[in-house]
């Protein structure tokens, strides 16, 4: 039997990759020091499989097939959008654990769609980097399994379906054969509004209403955001609150601890990075 | 639907370096494979970013559009092609996109 040990809502931010040097260079250290913090903590949850949860950004999937949420079940392997200091190669995989996890969700109504040799995009492939490679480094063996939400290209998965999403990992996960350690990772957000007029424009306020849903367990909160509200104050990258949504829904009752965040214009975003305490 | 075809064409000049090819070498041949109005034909030959936006189409897409097909291919000049009218008074929201 599998158990939930831990998990990181964290955001997936190019621009940083980009241009490192956009914002003060204290600020930078930061969110930089940021994912390091993610990463010292997840090597001391022992984890042995990753559960990676992101978004398309109309790379992955095209106007033939849009699927509502998509795990990798075999081998995996990106980014498809490779960056300067975030090169494209193989990423050690989970199979089994994945295979089993849409296995479960088929037969108990969640029709995932699988992708059984993957390519990620940076959604995926950030936290991967920057939070299980390290760890990867020091010795630990750990899988990623990526999981995509329709968060970033209509028709958008519902944030009720997201959470539901979540507690289906989760039930998977505690009904899989081996004694899995496996930490659930939300990838995204917070507020940015991508390719339009207003890109650049971050809005901390909207970040700290999402940063509060994580800190005190609020799935109802969270489950209650209109996407017209997303939409106005978080932007169309905001929508990506549906990976902190789905991961919070893999453990109910856990209480969020905010590691850092800082709205950070230069980088056009508003990069939350907070643990979910088992 | 107009704007499915529109993305469907942005997305494989996303992503698809033959179809970019003939883009660039032939696009009056390429987009008769498209069932395209004429307006959506010269926004995309234009590279009209803020009408294909107007009109529905993903920003994701025209951004990535953008980025891999036209002749100045900065964010900073997709963000004054985005915003023609003011970018000359609006200050940019972020130093990144004017590297």
């Amino acid at each position: 039997m599998g158990k939930i040990v831990g998990g990181f809502l964290v955001p997936h931010d190019p621009v940083m990759f980009i241009a490192p040097q956009a914002p003060q260079e204290a600020i930078a250290q930061r969110m930089w020091g940021a994912f390091a913090t993610c990463a010292e903590r997840l090597a001391g949850l022992n984890a042995t499989s990753v559960v990676v949860i992101g978004a398309d950004h109309y790379m992955l999937f095209g106007t033939g097939c849009l699927p509502q949420y998509l795990i990798g079940t075999g081998d995996v392997d990106g980014p498809i959008d490779p960056l300067p200091g975030l090169r494209r190669g193989v990423i050690p995989d989970s199979q089994k654990l994945a295979s089993f996890i849409a296995e479960h969700g088929h037969a108990n109504g969640f029709d995932w769609a699988v992708g059984r040799a993957f390519t990620v995009d940076h959604a995926v492939a950030i936290p991967n980097q920057l939070i299980i490679e390290p760890v990867r480094a020091q010795g630990q063996q750990i899988g990623t399994i990526p999981v995509y939400l329709a968060s970033g290209v209509d028709p958008f998965i519902k944030m009720r379906r997201a959470i539901q999403l979540g507690a289906a990992i989760k039930a998977a996960i505690e009904a899989s054969p081996d004694d899995e350690r496996v930490v659930v990772i939300g990838s995204g957000g917070i507020s940015h509004w991508v390719g339009v007029p207003e890109m650049g424009k971050v809005n901390e306020a909207f970040d700290r209403e999402i940063m509060d849903y994580a800190v005190r367990g609020d799935l109802a909160g969270m489950e209650a955001l209109s996407d017209d509200y997303i939409l106005t104050n978080g932007g169309n990258g905001g929508m990506e609150i549906r990976q902190w949504a789905c991961a919070m829904g893999a453990m109910p009752g856990a209480k969020g601890e905010i590691i850092d965040y800082a709205a950070v214009p230069e980088w056009v975003t508003g990069l939350g990075f907070v643990q979910l305490h088992a | 639907m107009s704007r499915n075809v529109v993305e469907k064409l942005l997305y494989q000049l996303c992503i698809d370096r033959s179809v970019k090819q003939r883009f660039k070498e032939e696009a009056d041949k390429l987009l008769t494979r498209y069932a395209l109005t004429d307006e959506e034909r010269h926004w995309v030959q234009t590279f009209d970013v803020a009408a294909l936006q107007k009109h529905g189409v993903h920003p994701m897409l025209t951004m990535g559009f953008w980025q891999e097909n036209a002749p100045n291919r900065s964010p900073m000049a997709y963000m004054k092609a985005l915003r023609p009218e003011s970018s000359a008074t609006e200050p940019m929201f972020s130093a990144a996109l004017k590297q």
